[in-house]
């Protein structure tokens, strides 16, 4: 790859946002919260959210936001990640590795159907209000 | 100890976003002999006291999380200093911002990997903060620049997948004329 000027990433982005603009009145498909705090970087929190980048991109799956916050106070089963999609409830998903986050985009985000055995429902009590 | 330098870095430049900076620079300068990263912001900054308090693992203000008992940010720095032969300083002043520097051998056999960059730029440019970052990495002479405030300008809303794609993509393609992809 040639390296890229700030004009060639305007002009690609404007080009994508013609094709999104085709598409209106969608919902956002969906919202990933990634835990980036200590605990979660040191669990491998950026191998889960290049997985989710790259897993998101070879489905197309388009209206997607991918933010990040600090320790959910779930330390022990970093990498957390909180998955929001319209008309499912949302979801806090543990120890969530590159694997994970590949089946939480095919089972969650396309399929709408949970995956179970990397649930928590609820942040730990320190942290509720 | 963090597994990669890379890994140590966003948790250090997440202190900048948390200290409410506005500006913060990240400055990353690798030789054959030499990896320096300095890392300065002008958030809140500490006092000499609470600086000393926080190089301890077992502190925390406790502002984040009531009950939490440890902090562990800052002694992994220093850890990874002190186990391979390398130094770091943190100068801070209340109101004023802090600035971290880390100097590390990179023939040192107990050093992390440096890890990957490329995503490592992007989660920290997106992270969601209000202020700018800007980036400056450069390998035996070679270098880049780049702010958030002018990926934002590019791009737009940085958090949805088309401009994740494309960021990584752009921060790659830098990274990839340094030779370190």
């Amino acid at each position: 790859m040639a390296k890229m000027t700030l004009e060639q990433l305007r002009e690609l982005r404007d080009s994508k946002k013609m094709e999104m603009t085709q598409r209106d009145g969608e919902e956002k498909a969906a919202r990933i919260v990634i835990g980036m705090g200590t605990c979660g970087i040191a669990a491998g929190a950026k191998e889960a959210f290049d997985a989710f980048l790259d897993e998101l991109n070879s489905h197309a799956v388009k209206d997607t936001r991918i933010t990040q916050t600090g320790c959910m106070g779930l330390c022990f089963s970093e990498p957390t990640v909180e998955v929001i999609v319209p008309g499912m409830p949302r979801v806090i998903y543990g120890n969530v590795d590159g694997k994970v986050a590949r089946r939480i985009v095919r089972e969650h985000i396309i399929e709408k159907s949970l995956v179970s055995d990397h649930i928590f429902d609820k942040p730990a009590a320190d942290i509720i209000k | 100890m963090h597994a990669s330098l890379c890994d140590l870095i966003t948790d250090l430049v997440q202190n900048s976003f948390e200290a409410d900076a506005t500006e913060i620079t990240l400055n990353i300068e690798e030789t054959e002999k030499n990896l320096n990263v300095i890392i300065a912001d002008n958030g809140k900054g500490m006092s000499a006291e609470t600086l000393e308090k926080a190089k301890d693992p077992f502190y925390s203000d406790g502002l984040k999380h009531q009950h939490r008992k440890v902090g562990l940010g800052l002694p992994f720095l220093f850890q990874t200093a002190e186990t391979t032969g390398g130094t770091a300083r943190i100068e801070s002043e209340e109101n004023v911002g802090t600035t971290i520097s880390l100097n590390l051998d990179p023939s040192n056999v107990d050093l992390p990997m440096f890890g990957n960059f490329a995503t490592a730029a992007v989660t920290l440019m997106t992270y969601g903060f209000n202020g700018n970052l800007a980036i400056k990495h450069s390998v035996n002479g070679k270098s880049y620049e780049v702010s958030k405030n002018e990926l934002a300008e590019a791009l737009g809303d940085l958090n949805d997948l088309e401009s994740l794609t494309l960021l990584k993509q752009f921060i790659a393609s830098q990274e990839e004329e340094l030779g370190t992809l």
